[in-house]
């Protein structure tokens, strides 16, 4: 019996050959709601203020006067002052929380009492309203029927003028920016603590480390990716820093307390609508040219997996 | 150097009792393995020697100092653990010497001795490295140079090759054994892979349950074990066991038969077995020879033909399955009738509390 073989079935055309790039599975159209609320909220803003620091601006009308304002800006002392502060302000506010942060998370990751609830105690400022902790603080640190004074009166000691002092104004703040805001780096710290293996501590202890040698070089050394987010959010935001400030002393006394921020605001009430605009686009570089080589510092691979 | 002793160790996480009651005495110079299923509580008791767990109750002897309340690191123990533990901020040099830059070691003899462990483990070359750049055969070495460093009386390790491929388990093997006999430390063992145990241990300790199942050599625990449980747990692939009853007694020989065996003479003086008495039959798979008329006859299930022996699953009549290991490349198709015998030497009867007979 002969076997009929049929005809080889009608070859396919070869499939194309993969892509190399990984294609996404979603439509492109996806991301089109986001990219219009983004253009038109952030990309379009951005760049009309770039412009827009380049004129003589009144809301209605502009006139270009090139770099006029930038060099006006300069020329304030007022101006210098602010950004001095706004540096002082963002170094001060930065390394406290970095660790007082640390130090709170230490205390609330070991075995204490009543942990949960201590570390509701000191996430809880996080959640109030800036403006709201601005006037409560600054209520209680009046010179003389301030509560902060009046208890320090009750031991002898005659408490300085927190927000009227000129030399002290801007760190005053600067320390309710710190109570403020601690808690969310105590959080971030915790967070990079608990993930630190329990083998690293044990055998630490097995060659004798103190509790202080195993903060130094295990706790602290290995809690590194959450100091630099720390160090790294709370930098910038007090760079940004406006409503604190706002709420306590409106830049004063004096200038005495002025950031960029306060300093743009106060232009901008003025009706200098340009300068305030230049002053902004001397926040962004201010603020770019100081945090990405901080972040390349900090991110810096540390031999970790 | 120093033996320890262990006396009635107890540990309780609350109502919860994980060690219950150990008593052991190892001697100076001696390689203990510690081996369980996991949740036996062989790396509690580890831990408990370290001094990373509480004492519950009982008594730890290590040399001639109870050392129950002894800080670890007073207690003259290293540790290398299952994850190595190396810090990653830290070079291999800087990893090694920790222990004795803590101790506020002069710098000229730190370097001595961190070089020193680093020529033992002939790993010289990677003092400089951050452990990232280590393969796991290299960061299980910088693990146990740390302990080196420490010149501890005892070496605890917790399941320390358990994170490494198959081969280079077998090169870490004779690693730690060379290592054993080199510098003569008393050295304690937890894994739960029973080959690690009987390669490494000059005795192993098996742990069930929190309890002591036996204390012994390893080639002792394989052809004597206590119990069920040992004879069970030591030995791959795993000893083929049966229900079986006593048909006759004859001087230092016992026969046994049941549903799935008929007459198996084993070699055990009868002691206090008599006629009709119930026991389980525990036959190793290479203990299992094919003859024609032979005392255990099944049907043959699936078979793996490694060349040098042939693994085959016997399906005895009452459902049960055996695993046979016969010698060379057997020719055996599924379904055939296959008849095994077993020196009588090489069984072993349990009784209904699963201790062995003897």
């Amino acid at each position: 019996m002969s076997v009929s073989v049929s005809a080889a079935p009608a070859v396919s055309p070869a499939p194309p050959a993969p892509r190399l790039t990984r294609r996404s599975p979603y439509p492109g159209w996806f991301f089109t709601p986001a990219a219009i609320v983004y253009s038109v909220l952030f990309l379009a803003p951005t760049f009309a203020s770039l412009y827009f620091s380049l004129t003589r601006w009144t809301l209605f009308d502009s006139e270009f006067i090139g770099f006029e304002n930038f060099a006006q800006f300069f020329r304030e002392p007022f101006l210098i002052k602010g950004l001095i502060n706004t540096v002082i302000y963002a170094v001060v506010t930065s390394g406290l929380k970095v660790v007082l942060g640390l130090l709170l998370a230490v205390m609330l990751t070991s075995q204490i009492v009543a942990r949960g609830y201590l570390r509701s105690v000191v996430f809880f400022p996080v959640l109030v309203s800036t403006v709201g902790v601005g006037i409560t603080f600054t209520v209680l640190m009046h010179p003389t029927q301030g509560m902060i004074n009046e208890t320090l009166a009750m031991f002898g000691i005659a408490g300085p003028g927190w927000l009227t002092d000129p030399n002290l104004a801007l760190y005053s703040v600067a320390l309710v920016d710190v109570w403020k805001g601690v808690g969310l780096a105590t959080v971030i710290y915790i967070a990079g603590l608990v993930v630190i293996p329990r083998d690293y501590y044990e055998a630490a202890r097995i060659d004798g480390a103190t509790p202080w040698q195993n903060f130094w070089y295990v706790t602290l050394p290995l809690c590194r990716p959450a100091t630099s987010t720390v160090i790294t959010l709370s930098f910038i935001g007090g760079l940004r820093t406006f409503d604190l400030i706002w709420a306590m002393t409106k830049g004063g006394p004096g200038f005495a307390s002025d950031t960029i921020a306060s300093v743009i605001y106060k232009q901008y009430q003025a009706g200098f609508y340009g300068l305030s605009t230049a002053g902004n686009v001397v926040l962004f570089i201010l603020i770019a040219l100081l945090v990405v080589p901080l972040t390349m510092i900090l991110n810096r691979k540390q031999g970790h997996e | 150097m120093a033996g320890l002793e262990l006396k009635q160790l107890l540990k309780s996480y609350g109502n919860v009792e994980v060690i219950k009651g150990i008593d052991l005495t190892i001697e100076h110079g001696e390689f203990v393995v510690f081996v369980g299923p996991s949740g036996c509580g062989k790396s509690t008791l580890l831990r408990m020697i370290a001094g990373l767990e509480d004492i519950t109750g009982g008594e730890l002897v290590i040399g001639d100092r109870v050392v129950n309340a002894v800080e670890p690191r007073d207690r003259g123990i290293a540790m290398v653990f299952q994850s190595y533990a190396l810090y990653p901020h830290m070079t291999v040099y800087d990893n090694v010497g920790f222990g004795l830059k803590l101790a506020r070691t002069p710098k000229d003899v730190r370097d001595q001795k961190i070089r020193e462990a680093a020529r033992i483990l002939q790993m010289e070359h990677l003092l400089d490295r951050k452990p990232s750049q280590l393969s796991g055969g290299q960061r299980q070495r910088v693990a146990i140079g740390r302990a080196i460093v420490r010149k501890p009386e005892v070496f605890l390790f917790d399941e320390p090759l358990s994170n490494l491929d198959a081969a280079l388990r077998v090169d870490m093997r004779m690693e730690i054994s060379r290592l054993h006999n080199d510098l003569g430390a008393t050295m304690i063992y937890v894994t739960h892979d029973q080959v690690e145990a009987m390669t490494l241990a000059d005795k192993i300790v098996v742990l069930d349950g929190g309890v002591v199942q036996q204390v012994g050599a390893p080639i002792e625990l394989y052809q004597r074990p206590a119990n069920l449980f040992v004879a069970g747990f030591i030995g791959s692939p795993k000893m083929n066991f049966v229900e079986a009853g006593v048909d006759k007694v004859v001087g230092d020989s016992v026969t046994v038969s049941g549903p799935d065996v008929a007459g198996v003479p084993v070699a055990i003086p009868a002691g206090r077995l008599r006629p009709g008495d119930r026991l389980t039959l525990g036959v190793r798979p290479h203990d299992l020879v094919v003859a024609p008329s032979g005392t255990i006859v099944g049907r043959v299930g699936l078979v793996e033909r490694l060349g040098n022996e042939t693994i085959v699953n016997l399906e005895l009549p009452s459902g049960a399955s055996w695993l046979a290991v016969l010698e060379g490349d057997q020719i055996l198709r599924r379904g055939d009738s296959l008849a095994l015998d077993v020196d009588p030497g090489k069984a072993l009867l349990f009784d209904k509390s699963g201790q062995a007979v003897n």
